[in-house]
Protein backbone atom coordinates (compact mmCIF):
# COMPACT_ATOMS: atom_id res chain seq x y z
CA UNK A 1 0.00 0.00 0.00
CA UNK A 2 3.27 2.20 1.02
CA UNK A 3 4.97 1.63 -2.41
CA UNK A 4 1.35 2.58 -4.51
CA UNK A 5 0.58 5.39 -2.65
CA UNK A 6 4.28 6.75 -3.50
CA UNK A 7 4.01 5.76 -7.07
CA UNK A 8 0.79 8.22 -6.82
CA UNK A 9 2.46 10.51 -5.35
CA UNK A 10 5.29 10.47 -7.97
CA UNK A 11 2.98 10.40 -10.84
CA UNK A 12 0.66 13.42 -10.02
CA UNK A 13 3.93 15.55 -9.33
CA UNK A 14 4.71 14.24 -12.62
CA UNK A 15 1.75 16.12 -14.17
CA UNK A 16 0.83 18.91 -12.06
CA UNK A 17 4.97 19.79 -13.47
CA UNK A 18 3.66 19.02 -16.79
CA UNK A 19 0.44 21.63 -16.39
CA UNK A 20 2.93 24.13 -14.90
CA UNK A 21 4.81 23.76 -18.18
CA UNK A 22 1.98 24.18 -20.37
CA UNK A 23 0.77 26.93 -18.41
CA UNK A 24 3.97 29.14 -19.24
CA UNK A 25 4.09 27.54 -22.99
CA UNK A 26 0.30 28.42 -23.92
CA UNK A 27 0.89 31.24 -27.07
CA UNK A 28 0.16 34.88 -26.18
CA UNK A 29 -3.84 35.63 -26.31
CA UNK A 30 -3.41 37.22 -29.53
CA UNK A 31 0.00 36.31 -30.77
CA UNK A 32 0.31 36.24 -34.82
CA UNK A 33 2.91 34.04 -35.07
CA UNK A 34 0.88 31.01 -32.86
CA UNK A 35 0.65 28.34 -35.04
CA UNK A 36 -2.74 28.24 -36.93
CA UNK A 37 -2.60 32.00 -36.79
CA UNK A 38 0.74 32.17 -39.03
CA UNK A 39 0.54 33.08 -43.31
CA UNK A 40 0.19 30.50 -45.36
CA UNK A 41 2.60 30.35 -48.60
CA UNK A 42 0.50 30.76 -51.80
CA UNK A 43 3.11 31.15 -54.97
CA UNK A 44 6.20 32.72 -55.72
CA UNK A 45 7.07 35.59 -58.86
CA UNK A 46 10.18 37.15 -60.62
CA UNK A 47 10.75 40.43 -58.85
CA UNK A 48 12.81 42.68 -61.47
CA UNK A 49 10.94 45.12 -61.83
CA UNK A 50 7.92 44.36 -59.40
CA UNK A 51 10.16 45.54 -56.58
CA UNK A 52 10.69 49.44 -57.52
CA UNK A 53 6.90 50.06 -58.49
CA UNK A 54 5.88 47.98 -54.84
CA UNK A 55 8.32 50.24 -53.60
CA UNK A 56 6.29 53.42 -54.62
CA UNK A 57 3.28 51.80 -52.99
CA UNK A 58 1.84 50.75 -55.80
CA UNK A 59 0.61 47.47 -56.73
CA UNK A 60 1.93 45.79 -60.13
CA UNK A 61 -0.21 44.76 -62.42
CA UNK A 62 1.35 41.53 -63.17
CA UNK A 63 0.94 40.55 -59.78
CA UNK A 64 -3.07 41.29 -59.82
CA UNK A 65 -3.03 39.24 -62.57
CA UNK A 66 -1.88 36.62 -60.60
CA UNK A 67 -4.09 36.82 -57.72
CA UNK A 68 -7.27 36.93 -60.43
CA UNK A 69 -5.64 33.95 -61.87
CA UNK A 70 -5.72 32.18 -59.02
CA UNK A 71 -9.25 32.91 -58.04
CA UNK A 72 -7.56 35.14 -54.83
CA UNK A 73 -9.55 38.77 -54.18
CA UNK A 74 -7.71 42.19 -55.50
CA UNK A 75 -5.55 43.72 -53.49
CA UNK A 76 -6.20 47.88 -53.21
CA UNK A 77 -3.30 49.14 -51.13
CA UNK A 78 -0.07 47.66 -50.15
CA UNK A 79 2.03 49.17 -47.49
CA UNK A 80 5.52 48.51 -45.99
CA UNK A 81 5.89 46.32 -43.18
CA UNK A 82 7.40 49.00 -40.38
CA UNK A 83 10.93 47.98 -39.45
CA UNK A 84 11.44 45.54 -42.31
CA UNK A 85 13.52 45.43 -45.81
CA UNK A 86 11.80 44.00 -48.62
CA UNK A 87 8.45 43.53 -47.10
CA UNK A 88 4.83 44.51 -47.76
CA UNK A 89 1.77 44.36 -46.25
CA UNK A 90 -1.44 43.94 -49.12
CA UNK A 91 -4.66 44.93 -48.12
CA UNK A 92 -8.08 43.68 -49.00
CA UNK A 93 -11.13 45.64 -48.63
CA UNK A 94 -14.03 43.33 -47.18
CA UNK A 95 -17.73 43.37 -49.82
CA UNK A 96 -19.52 43.30 -46.81
CA UNK A 97 -22.72 45.65 -46.64
CA UNK A 98 -21.99 46.53 -43.17
CA UNK A 99 -18.00 45.49 -42.25
CA UNK A 100 -16.32 47.24 -45.18
CA UNK A 101 -12.70 47.51 -42.99
CA UNK A 102 -10.16 46.91 -44.61
CA UNK A 103 -8.37 43.65 -43.85
CA UNK A 104 -4.69 42.58 -43.95
CA UNK A 105 -4.42 40.00 -46.67
CA UNK A 106 -1.39 39.38 -48.35
CA UNK A 107 2.54 39.57 -47.32
CA UNK A 108 4.76 39.79 -49.95
CA UNK A 109 8.21 39.07 -49.40
CA UNK A 110 11.68 39.30 -51.46
CA UNK A 111 13.97 36.43 -50.97
CA UNK A 112 16.52 36.24 -53.55
CA UNK A 113 15.00 37.63 -56.88
CA UNK A 114 12.05 36.49 -56.50
CA UNK A 115 8.40 37.51 -54.52
CA UNK A 116 6.84 35.19 -52.11
CA UNK A 117 3.20 35.85 -51.68
CA UNK A 118 2.07 34.66 -48.48
CA UNK A 119 -1.18 34.97 -47.01
CA UNK A 120 -2.15 35.90 -43.58
CA UNK A 121 -5.60 34.63 -42.27
CA UNK A 122 -6.98 32.14 -39.78
CA UNK A 123 -9.73 30.39 -41.83
CA UNK A 124 -7.21 29.29 -45.04
CA UNK A 125 -4.90 27.81 -42.49
CA UNK A 126 -7.27 25.68 -40.85
CA UNK A 127 -9.96 25.44 -44.00
CA UNK A 128 -7.29 25.04 -47.02
CA UNK A 129 -4.09 23.46 -45.15
CA UNK A 130 -5.24 20.96 -42.44
CA UNK A 131 -5.96 18.06 -44.24
CA UNK A 132 -2.57 18.19 -45.51
CA UNK A 133 -0.64 19.30 -42.51
CA UNK A 134 -2.48 16.98 -40.42
CA UNK A 135 -3.36 13.74 -42.59
CA UNK A 136 -6.82 13.98 -40.94
CA UNK A 137 -10.06 14.61 -42.78
CA UNK A 138 -12.13 15.85 -39.99
CA UNK A 139 -12.16 19.68 -39.75
CA UNK A 140 -13.47 19.42 -35.99
CA UNK A 141 -11.52 17.18 -35.21
CA UNK A 142 -7.89 18.30 -36.24
CA UNK A 143 -8.94 21.82 -34.82
CA UNK A 144 -9.79 19.96 -31.19
CA UNK A 145 -6.91 17.83 -30.80
CA UNK A 146 -4.39 19.70 -32.78
CA UNK A 147 -4.56 23.16 -33.47
CA UNK A 148 -6.44 23.83 -30.31
CA UNK A 149 -4.85 20.82 -28.11
CA UNK A 150 -3.68 22.88 -25.00
CA UNK A 151 -7.77 23.77 -24.42
CA UNK A 152 -8.64 20.32 -25.58
CA UNK A 153 -6.08 18.92 -22.49
CA UNK A 154 -7.76 21.59 -20.06
CA UNK A 155 -11.51 20.33 -21.22
CA UNK A 156 -10.14 16.92 -19.77
CA UNK A 157 -8.52 17.93 -17.04
CA UNK A 158 -11.52 19.72 -15.48
CA UNK A 159 -13.52 16.59 -16.20
CA UNK A 160 -11.52 14.53 -14.10
CA UNK A 161 -11.39 17.29 -11.81
CA UNK A 162 -15.22 17.02 -11.79
CA UNK A 163 -15.30 13.46 -10.63
CA UNK A 164 -12.44 13.70 -7.77
CA UNK A 165 -14.26 16.45 -6.35
CA UNK A 166 -17.37 14.06 -6.51
CA UNK A 167 -15.43 11.57 -4.93
CA UNK A 168 -14.12 14.03 -2.13
CA UNK A 169 -17.82 15.20 -1.32
CA UNK A 170 -19.91 12.18 -1.71
CA UNK A 171 -17.47 8.44 -1.42
CA UNK A 172 -17.71 8.29 2.88
CA UNK A 173 -16.72 4.91 3.02
CA UNK A 174 -12.75 4.97 4.22
CA UNK A 175 -10.94 3.28 1.35
CA UNK A 176 -10.59 4.60 -2.40
CA UNK B 1 -36.12 -4.21 -5.83
CA UNK B 2 -38.96 -5.53 -8.76
CA UNK B 3 -37.40 -7.06 -11.85
CA UNK B 4 -38.65 -7.03 -15.24
CA UNK B 5 -37.49 -9.97 -17.38
CA UNK B 6 -37.89 -7.85 -20.51
CA UNK B 7 -35.69 -4.82 -19.50
CA UNK B 8 -33.25 -7.24 -18.21
CA UNK B 9 -33.27 -9.41 -21.96
CA UNK B 10 -33.17 -5.96 -24.08
CA UNK B 11 -30.42 -5.02 -22.03
CA UNK B 12 -28.18 -7.77 -21.62
CA UNK B 13 -28.49 -8.22 -25.97
CA UNK B 14 -28.25 -4.24 -26.72
CA UNK B 15 -24.99 -3.25 -24.45
CA UNK B 16 -22.37 -5.02 -26.13
CA UNK B 17 -23.71 -3.60 -29.53
CA UNK B 18 -23.88 -0.14 -27.85
CA UNK B 19 -20.33 -0.61 -26.13
CA UNK B 20 -19.48 -1.26 -29.67
CA UNK B 21 -20.95 1.56 -31.34
CA UNK B 22 -18.96 3.94 -28.90
CA UNK B 23 -16.01 2.40 -29.96
CA UNK B 24 -16.89 2.90 -33.17
CA UNK B 25 -17.70 6.60 -32.78
CA UNK B 26 -14.29 7.25 -30.83
CA UNK B 27 -12.03 5.35 -34.22
CA UNK B 28 -14.13 7.34 -36.32
CA UNK B 29 -13.88 10.88 -34.73
CA UNK B 30 -10.93 11.44 -37.59
CA UNK B 31 -12.74 10.99 -40.54
CA UNK B 32 -16.47 11.29 -39.51
CA UNK B 33 -18.43 13.06 -37.12
CA UNK B 34 -17.68 12.32 -33.60
CA UNK B 35 -14.91 11.91 -30.79
CA UNK B 36 -13.40 11.42 -27.68
CA UNK B 37 -16.00 12.73 -25.24
CA UNK B 38 -19.08 11.42 -27.38
CA UNK B 39 -17.64 7.93 -27.80
CA UNK B 40 -16.06 8.06 -23.70
CA UNK B 41 -19.94 9.14 -22.75
CA UNK B 42 -21.76 6.58 -24.58
CA UNK B 43 -19.22 3.97 -23.20
CA UNK B 44 -19.77 4.57 -19.60
CA UNK B 45 -23.87 5.06 -20.36
CA UNK B 46 -24.13 1.41 -21.30
CA UNK B 47 -21.96 0.75 -18.03
CA UNK B 48 -24.49 3.10 -16.29
CA UNK B 49 -27.35 1.26 -18.50
CA UNK B 50 -26.06 -2.55 -16.89
CA UNK B 51 -26.09 -0.50 -13.17
CA UNK B 52 -29.85 0.41 -13.48
CA UNK B 53 -31.12 -2.76 -14.94
CA UNK B 54 -29.16 -5.08 -12.45
CA UNK B 55 -27.60 -4.79 -9.34
CA UNK B 56 -25.49 -2.09 -8.36
CA UNK B 57 -22.87 -4.20 -6.64
CA UNK B 58 -22.60 -6.86 -9.66
CA UNK B 59 -22.31 -3.36 -11.45
CA UNK B 60 -19.14 -2.85 -9.03
CA UNK B 61 -18.19 -6.69 -9.71
CA UNK B 62 -17.52 -5.62 -13.15
CA UNK B 63 -15.63 -2.57 -12.78
CA UNK B 64 -14.01 -2.43 -9.48
CA UNK B 65 -13.48 0.76 -7.39
CA UNK B 66 -9.56 0.39 -8.34
CA UNK B 67 -9.61 -0.15 -11.70
CA UNK B 68 -12.03 2.53 -12.29
CA UNK B 69 -9.90 5.25 -10.20
CA UNK B 70 -6.76 4.40 -12.26
CA UNK B 71 -8.84 4.52 -15.43
CA UNK B 72 -10.14 8.12 -14.80
CA UNK B 73 -6.35 9.41 -14.63
CA UNK B 74 -4.87 7.40 -16.89
CA UNK B 75 -6.42 8.74 -20.16
CA UNK B 76 -5.14 12.15 -18.71
CA UNK B 77 -1.79 10.65 -18.26
CA UNK B 78 -1.46 9.62 -22.07
CA UNK B 79 -2.61 12.66 -23.06
CA UNK B 80 -0.39 15.24 -21.35
CA UNK B 81 2.57 12.03 -21.63
CA UNK B 82 1.91 12.22 -25.31
CA UNK B 83 2.64 16.10 -25.01
CA UNK B 84 5.69 15.65 -23.22
CA UNK B 85 7.05 12.52 -25.56
CA UNK B 86 6.79 15.01 -28.40
CA UNK B 87 9.55 17.42 -26.66
CA UNK B 88 11.65 14.55 -25.69
CA UNK B 89 11.54 12.95 -28.97
CA UNK B 90 12.46 15.87 -31.22
CA UNK B 91 15.33 16.36 -28.00
CA UNK B 92 13.82 19.93 -27.42
CA UNK B 93 13.16 21.17 -31.00
CA UNK B 94 9.29 20.25 -31.08
CA UNK B 95 6.73 21.98 -29.20
CA UNK B 96 4.50 20.55 -26.47
CA UNK B 97 1.92 18.62 -27.89
CA UNK B 98 3.07 18.82 -31.38
CA UNK B 99 2.35 15.13 -32.52
CA UNK B 100 4.74 15.10 -35.83
CA UNK B 101 7.30 14.37 -34.03
CA UNK B 102 5.99 11.25 -32.36
CA UNK B 103 7.92 8.04 -34.04
CA UNK B 104 4.95 5.88 -35.60
CA UNK B 105 6.10 6.72 -39.73
CA UNK B 106 8.71 8.78 -41.46
CA UNK B 107 5.62 10.86 -42.32
CA UNK B 108 5.62 13.92 -40.29
CA UNK B 109 1.54 14.43 -41.28
CA UNK B 110 0.77 10.02 -40.96
CA UNK B 111 2.36 11.20 -36.92
CA UNK B 112 -0.06 13.72 -36.55
CA UNK B 113 -3.00 11.85 -37.74
CA UNK B 114 -1.99 9.14 -35.20
CA UNK B 115 -1.27 11.33 -32.34
CA UNK B 116 -4.87 12.38 -32.88
CA UNK B 117 -6.41 9.44 -32.89
CA UNK B 118 -4.47 8.49 -29.68
CA UNK B 119 -5.39 11.44 -27.48
CA UNK B 120 -8.87 10.46 -28.62
CA UNK B 121 -8.80 7.60 -27.35
CA UNK B 122 -7.22 9.14 -23.99
CA UNK B 123 -10.20 11.31 -24.05
CA UNK B 124 -12.67 8.55 -24.14
CA UNK B 125 -11.07 6.74 -21.44
CA UNK B 126 -11.07 9.59 -18.98
CA UNK B 127 -14.52 10.61 -19.75
CA UNK B 128 -15.81 6.80 -19.52
CA UNK B 129 -14.16 5.94 -16.40
CA UNK B 130 -15.42 9.86 -14.76
CA UNK B 131 -19.38 9.43 -16.03
CA UNK B 132 -19.22 5.70 -14.01
CA UNK B 133 -17.42 6.86 -11.26
CA UNK B 134 -19.70 10.12 -10.55
CA UNK B 135 -22.88 7.61 -11.19
CA UNK B 136 -21.47 4.99 -8.62
CA UNK B 137 -20.89 7.23 -6.10
CA UNK B 138 -24.27 8.54 -5.86
CA UNK B 139 -25.84 5.54 -6.57
CA UNK B 140 -24.05 4.36 -2.99
CA UNK B 141 -25.09 7.21 -1.26
CA UNK B 142 -28.80 6.53 -1.70
CA UNK B 143 -28.71 2.64 -0.64
CA UNK B 144 -27.07 3.61 2.77
CA UNK B 145 -29.63 5.54 3.26
CA UNK B 146 -32.39 4.11 2.37
CA UNK B 147 -30.63 1.22 4.74
CA UNK B 148 -30.35 3.56 7.68
CA UNK B 149 -33.90 4.36 7.45
CA UNK B 150 -35.35 1.04 8.00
Amino acid sequence: MKGLSTIALILISLLCALFIYVAEDIPVFGDPNSPPIKYVRLFSIDADALENQLKRSVIPNNLMDEFEKRGFPRPFRVEKVTGMEGEWNAFVSKEEIHYSREEKYYWIKKKGDKLNIYRYAFVVRWIEKGQEETGTPNMVTYGLADYRGYDTLGETAVIFTAGIAVILLLRRRGKL
Amino acid sequence: MERSIIVETVSRVMIPFIQLFSLYVIIHGASGPGGGFQGGVVFGASFILYIVVFDITSGRKKLPESVNTVLSSLGLFIYAGLGLLCIIFSSGVGQYLNYGFLPFTANFEENRALGIELVEIAIGITVMAIMVSIFFDLAWKEENRKGGEE
